[in-house]
């Protein structure tokens, strides 16, 4: 159990580093730099000059990013090219309100699409899972950002009771933030619900045609009992890496959605370093990306092991 | 309504937005959304002119969003990264340029030079004071003169007045008199002071005044953050009165699409330096909270050929491409109406220097001229991108325009993000624009003249360098105005950049906003209010 644990957490840490890496050069091969990126059309060459010399652009790039990664190692991310700040401080800010964004996400989309899932297994081919499916699966096929846009339509504008966009700077109080948070969380939801539905559906329906749900049922227990103590936790097994994988594909997703609404999370935050190529700020954030996507895959393989007594019999037997 | 340029020296370049992921977004937007706006896309343009005016109540706050430079913007004028919409509302110029085009006083009450028109005397405004309560005299104005031509500062116009200015002999010799011996003689200097580089700030005050933003003008500073949002609040000692507003926010939003929802919302009254897609514009225009209003003629639109690349090397090359097309098809095709054939002159038409010279067009001339330079059927690419909403509907009506007189135009598309780094002043033929607001004499020299670093198609004409240094030593203004007309024919028949059109922006606004009216990225902020 311990090797197991060190050796997953080792190439995580070499994940993230290669993460880190890539990041790198992928700005590196991006036409311009830092310096004609923010000077834009007013570029000329002695003002480029300018600000190259003062942003200390001009020793090698390697170099740059062995003194950064020696940083980020002590937990310090350098400042920014463009604005001159430490990158920890607005990279923590950022981070919170996105977590803000991605805890609601979950919660709502995992508790909701799990009974939807349910219901929907359990009611196979009959009219609820008709109507979840083909409606989640709408939900699927349409991009976040169509989502986010409709929503807006409806609750901003239409309707207004929500705000269409943050005004809020990231320092903003998590409580004045709160009723921006409600409409990125329903469009990442919309989008994310429809996998963990369907996962969902197909392990009931295979659990309910096992042969310890019938004894279960044979045993004369109720349906929901059956459900819920025996055909769930099973169930639940194969669907949690689907879970993993949308939780970590919620870093990615934020990106768009948070551009849409405004939200000064870390997907904006992302997309404003890689326009003025801002790369300190940019590998910060590339780090935080696969730091969570890393956990979020080795939370999936631990708690499929906490499930799932075979796998842990299978780790012990092997040693 | 006659097209005139309104006053004021406009931002000299495109703004430095990178707007890939924002154009994809109004674009989603406003496909998604067009199915609301009665009449739909095929609708002829039925968008508005200009913006309300009345008068408004006294006070209220305007909310605008903007597209945020990038977190290095400062509130320094000199700059080049400075954050437009703040510096007309905190600063003045010596001298600003009115709704005609002329020069008019703003800090400085009057001016005059010498015979040669080398010394100048500038007699300044009494009683005008800083945010801080300084009096405002000509040591601060000498210093900002001092200031924008210093190499170490880089101003974008500071390679306009560098080659005039010494900075040892910007002179003071009393508080309200401000003295400037030029290196050489030029009668449009005070017009190269209109630039929005050239507000005056308190003496001294260089490293501090990005994040204090003191000057004279009519709003004062109480928050900025950088790439951020921004309050300024109406400054009741401003010598011309305190503004209408009491304060105006500024909120920066990188996505088109999140400006637009948040205007159609009622969250901001205003979006500023955002020209809007037909499609997104119409939606606006039928919503209730909110319309459009045009800024006349304030994007001048251009295919720059670079003279040094092959084909365009040969000028009869350059002259067979400009007679190929139909300005007035690109208008048309491109604009849907919202604007003016450009005609090959750079000048805005209606502006004080312009001429109204144009070559007729005539697609068998141009093929007999390319008979002529041996490039019968010739092929070029045209490059565009995202980057605005224009360029590509620009240079398809090009290309179909100019397939009548045998050229094949290849349009292709390149990455908006990097567009100019790797397209601008790097390939043949592309698709570009400027904002207008510019001195015709700022406008020749920065853009067209030999070795200038703007100088886009990199053409290179003795002959129009000497007319525009005449033109600079002639005291007569009509004779002035002649040369630089001159000028512009050379541009027209010579010259590598084709201008097919200057546009309309399209601005969005809240329809509370009253007597909106803009120049540059400046507004009017005294008189801009809210409906009572």
């Amino acid at each position: 159990m311990l090797t197991f644990l060190t050796r997953r957490l080792l190439s995580a840490a070499g994940t993230v580093l290669l993460a880190a890496l890539l990041v790198f050069a992928a700005v590196q091969l991006l036409p311009g730099d830092v310096a004609t990126q923010v000077l834009g059309q007013d570029a000329t060459p002695e003002a480029v000059a300018a600000l190259r010399d003062q942003l200390d652009l001009n020793r090698p790039a390697a170099l740059r990013f062995v003194e950064w990664a020696a940083g980020a190692v002590r937990g310090d991310f350098g400042t920014s090219l463009v604005s001159g700040e430490p990158v920890a401080g607005s990279l923590w800010l950022h981070l919170r309100n996105t977590l803000l964004i991605a805890a609601a996400t979950v919660a709502v989309a995992v508790t909701s699409s799990i009974v939807l899932g349910v219901v929907a297994g359990l009611y196979r081919d009959r009219w609820p899972d008709t109507l979840i499916s083909s409606l989640t699966l709408a939900g699927m096929s349409v991009p976040e950002f169509v989502v986010a846009t409709l929503l807006v339509l409806a609750l901003s504008i239409t309707v207004p009771v929500l705000p269409a966009v943050v005004l809020d700077e990231a320092s903003a109080p998590v409580g004045d933030l709160l009723p921006a948070v409600v409409l990125p969380t329903v469009a990442l939801s919309v989008v994310m619900t429809a996998y963990i539905v369907r996962m969902t559906r197909t392990s009931v329906i295979d659990v309910m045609a096992s042969e310890f749900v019938t004894t279960a049922r044979l045993k004369g227990l109720g349906a929901w009992r059956v459900v819920v103590r025996h055909a769930l936790p099973s169930a639940l097994l194969p669907t949690l890496n689907v879970i993993a994988m949308n939780v970590a594909w919620l870093v990615g997703g934020v990106v768009v959605v948070e551009n849409v609404f405004n939200y000064p999370g870390i997907g904006k935050l992302m997309l404003e370093a890689v326009h003025s190529r801002d790369l300190p700020v940019l590998q910060a954030v590339a780090v935080v990306g696969a730091v969570v996507y890393v956990l979020c895959n080795l939370a999936a393989d631990l708690a499929a092991m906490a499930l799932n007594p075979r796998l842990r019999t299978g780790e012990r037997s092997a040693r | 309504m006659p097209r005139s340029r309104e006053g004021g020296g406009g931002p000299p370049a495109v703004p430095r937005r990178t707007a890939l992921l924002g154009g994809l977004g109004a674009v989603g937007a406003a496909a998604l959304l067009s199915g609301c706006s009665p009449g739909g896309r095929s609708a002829a343009p039925v968008l508005s002119q200009g913006a309300a005016a009345g008068t408004p109540a006294a006070g209220g706050v305007l909310r605008i969003a903007r597209p945020p430079a990038s977190q290095a913007e400062t509130l320094d004028p000199a700059g080049a990264l400075s954050a437009y919409e703040y510096l007309g509302a905190l600063y003045n110029r010596l001298v600003r340029m009115d709704a005609d085009g002329e020069t008019a006083p703003d800090l400085a009450e009057s001016w005059e030079s010498d015979e040669q028109g080398v010394r100048w005397t500038f007699r300044l405004r009494d009683g005008v004071r800083f945010h801080d309560g300084a009096r405002l005299t000509s040591a601060d104005a000498a210093y900002t003169l001092r200031r924008l031509v210093d190499p170490d500062l880089a101003s974008p116009q500071g390679t306009v007045l560098s080659p005039l200015v010494d900075p040892g002999k910007v002179t003071a010799p009393e508080p309200g008199v401000l003295g400037v011996e030029l290196k050489e003689p030029n009668f449009e200097f005070p017009a190269l002071l209109t630039n929005y580089n050239c507000y005056v700030i308190p003496e001294g005050s260089g490293d501090a005044i990005g994040g204090t933003g003191i000057g004279t003008g009519p709003f004062r500073l109480e928050s900025f953050s950088p790439g951020g949002r921004g309050r300024i609040v109406a400054y009741d000692d401003h010598w011309e009165g305190p503004p209408v507003l009491d304060a105006i926010e500024m909120y920066s939003m990188t996505d088109i699409q999140a400006r637009t929802n948040a205007l159609l919302a009622g969250q901001i009254d205003l979006i500023s330096q955002t020209n809007l897609d037909f499609a997104t514009a119409r939606v606006v225009e039928a919503s209730d909270r909110a319309t459009i209003a045009r800024s006349v003629n304030a994007q001048w639109y251009v295919l720059p050929m670079l003279t040094t690349a092959e084909p365009f090397t040969d000028p009869k090359v350059r002259k067979a491409m400009k007679l190929a097309y139909d300005p007035r098809h690109v208008v048309d095709v491109a604009l849907q109406g919202t604007g003016v054939p450009g005609n090959d002159n750079p000048v805005p038409p209606g502006t004080p220097y312009w001429t109204d010279y144009s070559v007729e067009r005539d697609p068998e001339r141009a093929r007999a001229l390319l008979k002529k330079a041996g490039a019968e059927g010739l092929e070029v690419d045209l490059y565009t991108s995202s980057y605005d909403p224009v360029f590509t509907p620009m240079a398809l009506a090009y290309r179909d325009s100019a397939a009548e007189a045998g050229i094949g135009v290849t349009v292709r598309n390149a990455s908006a993000d990097s567009y100019y780094t790797q397209i601008w002043m790097n390939k043949p033929l592309m698709a570009t624009y400027w904002y207008t607001g510019r001195p015709a004499d700022q406008l020749l020299n920065q853009v067209f003249r030999s070795g200038s670093s703007y100088n886009e198609t990199a053409w290179s004409n003795g002959d129009f360098d000497g007319l525009l240094d005449q033109a600079r030593r002639t005291r007569d203004p009509d004779r002035r105005k002649g040369l630089y007309q001159d000028a512009q024919r050379l541009v027209v028949d010579e010259g590598g950049a084709m201008t097919p059109m200057f546009a309309d922006r399209l601005v969005g606004l809240s329809r509370e906003v009253l007597n909106y009216r803009e120049t540059g990225f400046e507004f009017d902020y005294r008189s801009i209010g809210l409906r009572p």
